[in-house]
């Protein structure tokens, strides 16, 4: 396997191949980077690809490419973008002080002496910064595992798996406090550099911060775990109350009606509807109410004009004046002349002249007529004259009425 | 006792058995609850509302007026719990974190119907409480449910979208609130 000889080989075919590095690195999450995508990016040069793969740049899998572990580290670690939070890390630099303290301790000549201070002091800087940026990772990793992980189970598990971590970092700054307050307190004050003094108090102040930073993690964790907690709680709840309903036993497994007849929250009414009346002396008295009246009473105004039936004139026929003569027969004067005679009623009927004339069943009826009304002036006999085909008694005037 | 000037226009909302949430993207309305969240204003208005027979009750992030005794028939209201079990079934999922503050429109419930057989399922499910036929019909109707009783709210009218009200989080206690006894739970299916 071939390596970069030189840091400027290194950083030349890194600037080469600039396009295609940093394509794949944007798509680093997506691990199939087909061959074929890359190579037009290299302007179609397979040599180019070969002399990456060839220095364990990139590694090809099949069809596909993807940028090797240790590049994919250090990109991410620099651009500050890894989501991996890696506390190995933090734990091998430690120790990695503790063994210097203890080669410092031993070695007697002054110029490895202070080559070992030197990478004792660069790796406690270095501690600092690692911390740190796993802190800011880890908040950045449960701000998005919170807001963007689909899955409830998994998110849980992720949270659950951050807060761990969390732990981890805190313990190794515990260590860290430890041991440049208590372990190897030796080291630190024989130690006398003005540079080492600065970085401790450097590393206090960052691993300081770290630890403030944490505690806010913490409180964030639990709202999280909570809410997804309530969340999930919700929706479990839900399904089994669901199934419950579907197999028409959750009225008589369940509390529900008790929980439902206690709740006496009014969401539960239908809608009030108040229809309060208006008041009158408002209305008789109020110039608003008035006007409002006014443009009412003109809204509401019929467009529709009613018809009024009219009758037809009345003709002038109907108006004049029609004379109609009609005799009537006076019998009071019949009467008092058949009184004077001495003939009986029928002949005297029969024959007696009256204003018009008269037919002989006109003439029959006066006859009656005349006995009915003056009964008591006439003399009925038991006798009968026969006339056509009816039979009269015979009536004379009552000589004393 | 001097309540606020407010009083009128709460009770107008909160009689016809509406919430006043904090989250509501109406200015007034979240002024509203502003000022019944006020410690003193709350006394206040509770002992005032208690003397015309309602109950100013405090929820999270809700207001909402109870009685201090039943009105309605049991019947009616184990049918609306029912309702709204299916409801929030439905609309839990089509997302888990269907819940205060989360914002959504009809057409996206309705994309997914597509390809989310369970979710069409449980929408023609949703018929009998609609007396609709077509899904886009029966959506709009218990949203407009929802948004009548004040559980939703359109924030933007031009693309449609809704928001979830602090006020859905009474559902939900309420759900939270029935007891399923542990001998039933376990015969539940997972």
């Amino acid at each position: 396997m071939n390596t970069f000889s030189s840091i400027k080989e290194l950083v030349s075919a890194l600037y080469r191949e600039e396009k295609l590095l940093s394509e794949m690195f944007k798509k680093r999450k997506t691990t199939d980077y087909k061959y074929d995508y890359a190579l037009e990016l290299v302007e179609n040069n397979d040599s180019k690809i070969q002399y990456l793969l060839d220095r364990s740049v990139l590694r090809s899998n099949g069809n596909t490419l993807e940028l090797d572990d240790l590049y994919l580290r250090f990109f991410e670690q620099i651009l500050e973008a890894n989501e991996e939070i890696n506390i190995s890390y933090i734990n091998e630099n430690l120790e990695k002080v503790t063994q210097n303290i203890d080669y410092y301790f031993n070695e007697q000549n002054e110029v490895r002496k202070y080559n070992y201070l030197k990478i004792i002091k660069h790796t406690l800087r270095k501690i600092g910064i690692i911390t740190l940026r796993n802190v800011v990772d880890l908040k950045r990793n449960i701000d998005n595992t919170f807001k963007s992980e689909p899955n409830y189970k998994n998110k849980r598990a992720k949270l659950k798996h951050l807060d761990n971590k969390r732990k981890d970092i805190i313990e190794l700054i515990e260590q860290t406090e430890h041991l440049v307050n208590e372990d190897d307190i030796t080291f630190f004050k024989t130690a006398t550099d003005e540079e080492l003094n600065r970085i401790i108090v450097q590393l206090k102040l960052q691993l300081q911060k770290c630890t403030h930073n944490l505690i806010e993690i913490e409180r964030q964790i639990i709202d999280f775990l909570n809410q997804i907690q309530q969340q999930s709680g919700v929706v479990e709840k839900l399904r089994q109350l669901k199934f419950l309903k579907d197999q028409f036993t959750l009225e008589t497994v369940t509390d529900i009606k008790h929980v439902i007849a206690r709740n006496n929250s009014v969401t539960f009414e239908p809608n009030p509807s108040y229809s309060i009346k208006l008041s009158l002396d408002h209305l008789q008295t109020d110039q608003e109410a008035f006007e409002s009246i006014q443009k009412i009473a003109h809204r509401k105004k019929s467009r529709i004009v009613h018809k009024q039936p009219v009758a037809d004139k009345i003709s002038d026929e109907y108006l004049e004046t029609q004379i109609e003569e009609e005799a009537q027969i006076n019998l009071e004067e019949a009467k008092n002349s058949f009184l004077a005679g001495s003939r009986d009623l029928f002949d005297f009927v029969i024959n007696y002249t009256f204003p018009k004339e008269l037919s002989f069943d006109d003439r029959v009826t006066i006859y009656c007529q005349m006995v009915s009304e003056f009964e008591h002036l006439f003399e009925i006999t038991g006798q009968y004259v026969e006339h056509e085909d009816i039979s009269c008694a015979l009536i004379y005037p009552n000589p004393t009425p | 006792m001097n309540v606020p000037e407010q009083t009128a226009e709460i009770f107008k909302i909160l009689s016809k058995g509406q919430f006043i949430s904090s989250n509501s993207s109406d200015d007034n309305l979240r002024f509203l609850y502003n000022v019944i969240d006020d410690e003193q204003n709350f006394e206040l208005l509770h002992t005032f509302f208690r003397n015309i027979n309602f109950v100013l009750e405090k929820g999270s992030e809700y207001f909402y007026f109870s009685r201090p005794e039943t009105k309605v028939e049991l019947e009616k209201k184990l049918d609306r719990a029912y309702e709204w079990i299916d409801i929030i079934d439905f609309l839990k999922t089509f997302d888990n974190s269907f819940g205060s503050g989360f914002r959504f429109s009809p057409s996206d419930i309705l994309v997914r119907i597509k390809t989310d057989a369970e979710l069409e399922t449980k929408l023609d499910g949703l018929k009998k409480h609609t007396d609709k036929v077509k899904h886009q019909d029966i959506l709009d109707k218990i949203l407009k449910k929802l948004k009548d009783d004040t559980f939703i709210e359109l924030e933007n009218d031009i693309t449609h979208q809704y928001k979830v009200l602090a006020s859905f989080s009474y559902l939900e206690q309420m759900i939270l609130t029935i007891n399923i006894p542990d001998d039933v739970r376990n015969e539940i299916p997972e």
